[in-house]
C-alpha cells in the first residue's frame, strides 16, 4: 500500500505526468469527436452475433445493428495516449506553454457538435 | 457466463447490473457534486457553518479525487458492459415507438461519459496538487463540468430507464 502510495505521490509531483495528462484529456476529446463524425472506429461490435470487424463496418443483414461506441473509444483513448506519450517527451520551456484551462475549454466546446452530429435525433 | 444464468435469469442479470450501475453512479455523483460546490462556492468564514448548504460545500475536495476517478471509471464499464445489451432489447423499441430524442440524449450522455474519462488524468493531477494557485481556475472549471456531465448522464439514464427499462 505504501509503494502504491509513492508512486500516485510521485505522479503527482511529475510534470512529464502533468504534460501527458492535459495532452491526454484534450485529444481524447478532439479524437473522439472526429473518430465519429469521419467514420473511424477502431473496430465495429455486432451485438447480435458477437462478431467483430477491424474499422468501420455497416450492420450485417439478419444480424441485428452495428456498435461503433467502443470503437471510437478505442480510436480516442489510443491516439491521445500516443500524443500525450509524445508530448510528455518535449522538453519543459515548450510543455509549460500548454494552457491548462483547455482541459475543459475543448470538451465544453466540442459538445455542440456532438449534438450537431446527432442531428438524426432531433426529430419534431 | 452459464452458471450464473443457472441460477437466475437473464433479465434479472442484467436488471442487477443496472442496478449496480445506477448506485455507483448515485456515489459518484454525491462524491463530485460535493467537491464541485466546494470548489465553486467555497465556504470562506466560520459564520453559518451550522447549515446545511454550508455544511455541504465546506468538504474537503482533495478528498474526492481517487474516489472520483475509480468510481467513473467502474461506472462507466458497467455502463459499457450493459450497453451490449441495451443496444438490441432498449434502443431498437425505442426507435420502433418513435422515441427519437430521448434516443439521442442518451447518445448524447454516452458521448459526454467519453469526454469525463478522457479527463480524468488531469482532474486527478490537479487535485493532487491543491496548494498550487496556478491550478485553482482549471481545477475549478474542470470539476464544474465533471459534475454537469455526471448530473446529465444520471437524469438520462432515469429517464430511458423510464421509457423502457431492463424486463419492460
Amino acid at each position: 500500500m505504501s509503494a502504491l502510495n509513492g508512486s500516485s505521490s510521485s505522479l503527482a509531483t511529475s510534470a512529464r505526468f502533468k504534460t501527458f495528462a492535459i495532452v491526454f484529456g484534450i485529444a481524447t476529446a478532439v479524437l473522439y469527436v472526429i473518430s465519429d463524425m469521419a467514420r473511424l472506429p477502431l473496430f465495429t461490435y455486432h451485438p447480435g452475433t458477437g462478431r467483430i470487424d477491424l474499422g468501420w463496418a455497416p450492420a450485417r443483414r439478419d444480424e441485428g445493428p452495428a456498435m461503433y461506441w467502443y470503437g471510437w473509444i478505442a480510436t480516442a483513448v489510443l491516439g491521445a495516449a500516443i500524443l500525450g506519450i509524445l508530448a510528455a517527451m518535449l522538453p519543459k520551456r515548450v510543455t509549460r506553454k500548454i494552457p491548462l484551462s483547455l482541459a475543459w475549454i475543448v470538451p465544453v466546446l466540442l459538445t455542440p457538435v456532438l449534438i450537431y452530429s446527432l442531428r438524426f435525433f432531433w426529430r419534431w | 457466463m452459464d452458471f450464473v444464468f443457472d441460477t437466475i435469469s437473464v433479465n434479472t442479470f442484467w436488471t442487477i447490473l443496472l442496478i449496480v450501475h445506477g448506485l455507483l453512479a448515485v456515489a459518484l455523483l454525491g462524491a463530485l457534486t460535493h467537491q464541485a460546490m466546494a470548489v465553486v462556492m467555497p465556504v470562506r468564514r466560520a459564520a453559518g457553518a451550522d447549515r446545511f448548504v454550508t455544511r455541504f460545500r465546506a468538504v474537503s475536495g482533495p478528498r474526492y479525487a481517487n474516489a472520483v476517478c475509480v468510481l467513473w471509471v467502474i461506472t462507466f464499464i458497467f455502463g459499457a458492459w450493459i450497453y451490449t445489451k441495451y443496444r438490441i432489447h432498449i434502443r431498437i423499441p425505442i426507435e420502433q415507438q418513435g422515441f427519437w430524442k430521448t434516443q439521442g440524449v442518451f447518445e448524447l450522455k454516452e458521448h459526454l461519459v467519453t469526454f469525463g474519462l478522457g479527463s480524468l488524468p488531469i482532474y486527478w493531477y490537479l487535485w493532487k496538487n491543491p496548494g498550487n494557485p496556478e491550478y485553482d481556475s482549471a481545477r475549478k472549471w474542470l470539476t464544474a463540468w465533471l459534475a454537469v456531465i455526471c448530473w446529465y448522464a444520471f437524469l438520462v439514464g432515469h429517464i430511458v430507464n423510464n421509457v423502457r427499462g431492463f424486463g419492460s
